[in-house]
């Protein structure tokens, strides 16, 4: 890994340039012309109710409405890992806010305030609003129906039961392992559901041409995947994939928010009843808050015991989702939780129950960290108090019992190479771990909190990426892909690799954004995969490439392969010092051989990348067998903060964050992720504050009372490190870290607020006021 | 009832004169009519800046104004700012790796080109209450700000 | 998203105009002036005029001006132009460090101080500044000009004494004397732009006279005259500040909304009280203490 040119270097990005000046395209900012129509969709006032009529004649007088939509005219289900969902309410509705009906006008206004006259009536049902009801046998059933949903084989749904998938982890010998143990903590900690606010909300144009050919513009983290789902709920349109394109341009933002399928399909299947003409629907900031994925709540219970030196003998990690009323993708998040609820530690004797559970809430799906965050929160404020409560110190205690290379997962596979050892005395020593400090102010109190985080890429075991690369006439490259740059570098990190292997400047390449006719197969880009596997794939496209540069020099120009190199843009030769060849003289035309014909032609390389060694296998009961996740990035975070004793509020003054990348490609953007993701979880535990009412709506839906970090929320100094222990399957060694850097900030914060006032709560979010009530309470003892 | 009306203004630089529905928001008009799509929409209730324009040099949320109220204005987003060079403040935002999604950065640099057009040597904390009213997801603000400490330090911002 | 609904649209350069066109739609018209509350309160469909009187053209309507030891505070006069008034600064520095407070720059150079006391929500945060100042409200209307004293300005939440013909021209406050300490103490559930959770102001003068105003924890704005007499005339110290923290509950009726609990209200009206009175004492005794996070975080 010596001698890297493009590779390991903090490059500009080579989309910077567009989006400054303005000139970077979203979704809603493409014209359409003349025949654009506007969709406004009704939207359930009910949790869950049955619909008795919808009158629409009222609406239909408008002038300017072209027509109006319901659930009769879609009778399709659809959903990314269980077919749980509808493009529209059928006989009911199971959230508020479900779309019920679609208005199209010539116009917004037009659709909104025709939209405002549609009428439903409801049957109201019984609601359950939490998942700890929706387990009580007198609980209303969401779906009586559960036990006819395809799903995939590797989730467990309970028909007769809310329970949509069920996880079960059994290792070991869980009563002896609490047997051994010397001293046993158990306790319950919540943690609420968030929402992603992308700046950019969800926007979905759909045309289906007087041909029958479907396109839909989507601000998208999965356009092949949203294809599939499309192709999939509208196949008795006698729709191929083939007549389905779906194009993603640049995105405001995704977080997990905009994988999968949600809105994106309302768009898609009205197209296909308004042929000839182009739909469009934009999200509002209400709906992008309470009708698109929201990151799932989880009560947790959590059993742990210890031998008297610390080491972990056993785990017992029950986790209740609140997965809300369509659990499609919403269920993978509670099995990927489930697979690693142990958290980066050895531990021997482990029982995990994740269980999925439908409530009357908004559906829930990927959020950065997919599950991770939730179950961080308990689990390492629970290791810190069995720390503390055995007077060892909470760095040591997590330094003996980390999971190491070659160590047993909690499924039976093993752990992958990793820096976990170092992350955490890298943390540990620019925290000054150990040295305790006092304010000078007397009205604050100074702590200190420390945390391990890891996470898997949580995905099928046969998700794959591929790639072209193609040479230009000038020498200069295009790479077609289909991840999706959300924000986090990818067509950078692209444009790296294959200049590191081409010999091509990073300025030199350009990456396109996808089109699913024209760039191959991405399956999403989610789960912090896409460096690790679409690098892979570009990384042989640009081998296959080199490969054909060297057969076709070596064959035509008689030159020995193997001593073959590329270097600034030619081909040279270790044998023979004077031989250069640039690439734009013949990467399109050829070569030309002496008799004066040409061999050769345009050089187009492949790479496609899907992993051959993972599996869904196990025992339904114990998990045990198969290799469901790929591998762990694994990370050490800890915090400094100053909490005013009266007010009850936190001042971040230093966040340091070792996240093991394996080979940072670009540092640059490492640090990014680091900045970004640790400010994004700072708010979850901090101020993001999600409301509902009695009835199952939500109570802020908007910037005003959920709030998100602005400028003036920054802590004081954030301290990134960036550890590579390289994972030998990865591009360069790199493996993925985007949703990793936001996971370990809520327990920290937890942890920082115990060392600094002796409180522990255990219900996110950790506010000020909650901060401030209860230090009262714990004074007046 | 009169529900339209006649308006003359500058448009980045350029004089123009359309007709607009008195309930039509600026925002959508720049957007929609004019072509003007660097300012976005993020949460239609001035909470986010995505929507952020200069109207004679001061910063304003375009989806809380009517389009009316810009008639004898002069209006300059970011398609002003980058059709001739783009400014020293821009190519610092490039070269610093400022922005991840870049959703927020047009509303981002209109705010900090109007701070260092009327403090050319802003301190941190002026510069982080010049952007508290544009919210960035990606970010953690902190390239952001680096960039406008290194544009101010070299001179403040002019055009390349 | 768009609005729906359909006005008329008028932009009157003299008040003249204005009083006849609210005359004329007789409560069907609203004023526009910075625009952020009322566009707001339109696309929600919680306002639905039947025409819109833009008011921005009126000569003067944006100057600060100081006359005989008044100062005048036009309709249009914006927060941006409040924060950067040197006259504001110098003479009523509770109301520009209250000014400072509201949401960020983009918002700022178009919101009114006019049209935020026409919103009279109770979570105001220019209230407690002009209660203090005890400021006059000048409005005008077809049948001539009245003035209306800020203490009988609030009715209730979001109600204001002024009719629906009449509209605000000025605020009008007597210079206070000097020296004087003031300060304006803001909770928000972060560091980012909030509307007020609770709001202490709070101004010292006159051989410890004592001017302390309050919102978000009642209907409207108000005096808490309970506890500035306890403290009139005495200088401060710890058991006098006890003392009225002791008091504050029968000043205040805080709520529990979805911003904060009737609680944690209760307990940070006397936290912010009693900071407020410190470093309002500091100020008065002549020490320059620019505004910062009161409260922490």
């Amino acid at each position: 890994m010596n001698n890297l040119k493009y590779v390991g270097k903090p490059v500009t990005r080579i989309d910077g340039l567009e989006k400054i000046t303005g000139a970077a395209i979203y979704t809603d900012d493409i014209e359409f012309g003349p025949n654009l129509l506007y969709a406004e969709i009704v939207e359930s006032t009910h949790a869950h109710a049955i619909i008795k009529k919808i009158d629409t004649s009222e609406a239909e007088k408008i002038p300017g409405v072209v027509k109006i939509f319901t659930g009769k005219d879609f009778p399709f289900k659809f959903g990314l890992y269980m077919k749980d969902r509808y493009i529209f309410a059928q006989d009911k509705v199971r959230f508020i806010g479900e779309q019920i009906a679609a208005v199209i006008a010539r116009d917004p206004k037009t659709a909104l305030k025709a939209a405002k006259l549609v009428k439903v009536e409801y049957e109201p049902l019984p609601e359950v609003f939490n998942q700890i009801d929706a387990l009580n046998n007198d609980s209303v059933i969401i779906h009586p129906d559960l036990g006819s949903y395809e799903h995939v084989p590797w989730f467990f749904p309970k028909a007769g039961t809310n329970i949509a998938h069920w996880r079960k982890i059994r290792k070991g010998n869980i009563d002896q392992g609490f047997a051994e143990a010397y001293f046993i903590l158990e306790d319950t900690y919540k943690v609420p559901r968030y929402a992603h606010c992308a700046i950019e909300t969800h926007v979905a144009i759909a045309k289906y041409d007087l041909s029958g050919r479907l396109t839909v513009w989507a601000s998208s983290q999965s356009p092949f995947t949203q294809r599939h789902l499309f192709a999939e709920a509208l196949s008795s349109l006698g729709i191929q994939h083939k007549d389905v394109r779906v194009i993603a341009p640049h995105v405001g933002g995704g977080f997990g928010g905009k994988a999968g399928v949600t809105m994106e399909i309302l768009s898609a299947a009205l197209a296909t009843k308004l042929k000839g003409y182009t739909v469009k629907i934009r999200w509002n900031r209400a709906q992008e808050f309470y009708n698109t994925y929201q990151r799932l709540g989880v009560v947790a219970k959590i059993k742990m015991g210890v031998k008297k030196d610390g080491t972990i003998t056993a785990m017992q990690h029950q986790l209740y989702w609140d997965a809300g009323a369509y659990v499609e993708y919403g269920a993978n998040v509670v099995n990927a939780a489930g697979l690693s609820a142990i958290g980066p530690y050895k531990i021997p004797n482990i029982y995990i129950d994740s269980i999925c559970i439908y409530t009357n809430m908004p559906p829930t799906g990927a959020y950065r960290g997919f599950g991770y965050s939730e179950f961080l929160f308990g689990l390492e404020s629970h290791i810190n108090r069995i720390a503390t409560a055995l007077k060892i110190d909470p760095v040591q205690f997590r330094k003996l019992n980390a999971i190491k290379e070659g160590d047993s997962l909690a499924y039976g596979a093993e752990m992958n190479p990793n820096g976990l050892l170092e992350a955490i005395s890298k943390v540990e020593k620019e925290i000054e771990w150990g040295k305790k400090e006092v304010s000078d102010n007397p009205k604050k109190a100074i702590g200190k909190g420390f945390a391990l985080f890891w996470k898997a890429p949580a995905m099928p075991p046969n998700a794959s990426s591929s790639a072209f690369l193609k040479f230009n006439e000038d020498g200069s490259i295009n790479i077609l892909a289909s991840a999706m740059d959300i924000g986090q570098g990818f067509l950078t990190v692209m444009a790296q690799i294959a200049s590191e292997i081409l010999s091509v400047p990073v300025s030199k390449i350009r990456v396109e954004n996808p089109d699913t006719d024209r760039n191959p197969y991405e399956w999403q880009t989610v789960a912090s995969h896409i460096t690790w596997s679409t690098g892979n794939a570009v990384k042989q496209a640009a081998l296959d490439a080199k490969e054909q540069i060297f057969n076709i020099v070596s064959k035509t120009l008689h030159l020995p392969k193997d001593m073959l190199y590329l270097e600034d843009e030619a081909v040279k030769c270790y044998t023979k010092k004077n031989f250069k060849l640039p690439l734009k003289d013949f990467v399109i035309n050829g070569i030309q051989s002496e008799d004066g014909t040409y061999k050769g032609g345009p050089i187009i390389g492949k790479g496609v990348f899907m992993p051959e060694f993972s599996s869904t296998n196990s025992d339904p009961e114990t998990s045990q067998g198969g290799h469901p996740n790929v591998h762990y990035t694994v990370g050490a975070a800890a915090v400094k903060i100053e909490i005013d004793k009266d007010t009850g509020k936190i001042k971040v003054l230093k966040a340091v964050e070792a996240v093991d990348a394996g080979k940072a490609i670009n540092p640059d953007l490492v640090k990014g992720q680091i900045t970004g993701g640790l400010l994004q979880g700072l708010a979850t535990v901090l101020y993001e504050d999600i409301r509902f009412d009695e009835k199952g709506r939500m109570l802020n839906p908007n910037f005003t009372d959920y709030k998100i970090p602005t400028s003036m929320d920054i802590p004081d100094e954030i301290v990134p490190i960036i550890i590579e222990v390289a994972q030998p399957d990865g591009p360069f060694g790199a493996r993925g870290m985007g949703e990793h850097t936001m996971l370990p900030a809520a327990p920290m914060i937890a942890n920082a607020i115990e060392d600094a006032l002796g409180i522990r709560l255990k219900s996110m979010p950790l506010t000020a006021e909650k901060i401030a009530l209860e230090y009262i309470k714990t004074k007046h003892k | 009832m009169k529900k339209t009306t006649e308006i003359t203004f500058k448009l980045n630089g350029e004089i123009r004169n359309i007709t607009v529905n008195n309930n039509d928001i600026l925002l959508d008009v720049l957007r929609d009519k004019l072509g003007i799509k660097s300012p976005k929409c993020g949460c239609e209730r001035g909470d986010c800046g995505a929507c952020t324009i200069l109207i004679d040099n001061k910063s304003v949320r375009s989806c809380l104004i009517l389009a009316v109220e810009v008639d004898g204005h002069e209006i300059t987003t970011v398609e002003g700012l980058s059709n001739q060079d783009i400014t020293i403040l821009q190519k610092n935002f490039v070269e610093m790796n400022s922005f991840q999604c870049g959703f927020c950065a047009p509303g981002v640099i209109i705010s900090t080109h109007e701070l260092l057009m009327n403090n050319p040597h802003p301190s941190k904390e002026e510069i982080k209450e010049a952007l508290a009213g544009n919210l960035c997801r990606c970010t953690g603000y902190t390239p952001i700000i680096d960039a406008v400490i290194e544009t101010s330090k070299k001179g403040g911002n002019k055009n390349e | 998203m768009p609005i729906t609904h359909e006005f008329e649209y008028y932009k009157p350069d003299n008040w003249k105009e204005v009083t006849a066109l609210l005359e004329k739609y007789k409560g069907k018209a609203k004023i526009l002036a910075g625009g952020t509350d009322l566009l707001l309160k339109i696309k929600d469909d919680i306002e639905t005029p039947e025409a819109i009187i833009d008011i921005k053209n009126i000569p003067n309507i944006d100057k600060i001006q100081l006359e005989n030891n008044k100062l005048f505070i036009g309709a249009g006069v914006t927060f941006s132009q409040l924060i950067n008034s040197e006259i504001i600064k110098s003479e009523l520095y509770l109301l520009w460090e209250a000014a400072k407070t509201v949401a960020s720059v983009g918002t700022r150079n178009r919101a009114t101080i006019v049209g935020n006391i026409c919103s009279a929500v109770p979570s105001l945060d220019s209230g407690p500044a002009l209660l203090i100042y005890e400021a006059i409200i000048n409005v005008i209307s077809a049948n001539g000009q009245r003035q209306i004293p800020i203490s009988e300005w609030f009715v209730a939440p979001k109600k204001t004494n002024i009719k629906n013909n009449e509209a605000v021209v000025s605020i009008e406050i007597n210079k206070p004397t000097k020296p004087n300490g003031t300060c304006y103490v803001k909770l928000g559930r972060y560091s980012g732009e909030d509307l007020a959770q609770a709001g202490i102001g709070i101004m010292i003068s006159d051989n410890y006279s004592y001017k302390i105003a309050l919102c978000a924890l009642a209907p409207t704005p108000k005096r808490a005259h309970k506890i500035e007499y306890i403290l009139n005339g005495n200088q401060l110290s710890e058991n006098l500040i006890n003392q009225a923290k002791q008091i504050i509950s029968t000043e205040i009726s805080p709520i529990t909304d979805i911003r904060a609990s009737k609680e944690y209200r209760l307990h940070m009206a006397s936290v912010m009280l009693e900071r407020g009175l410190n470093i309002a004492l500091k100020r008065y005794n002549g020490e320059k203490i620019e505004p910062f996070n009161y409260l922490g975080g």
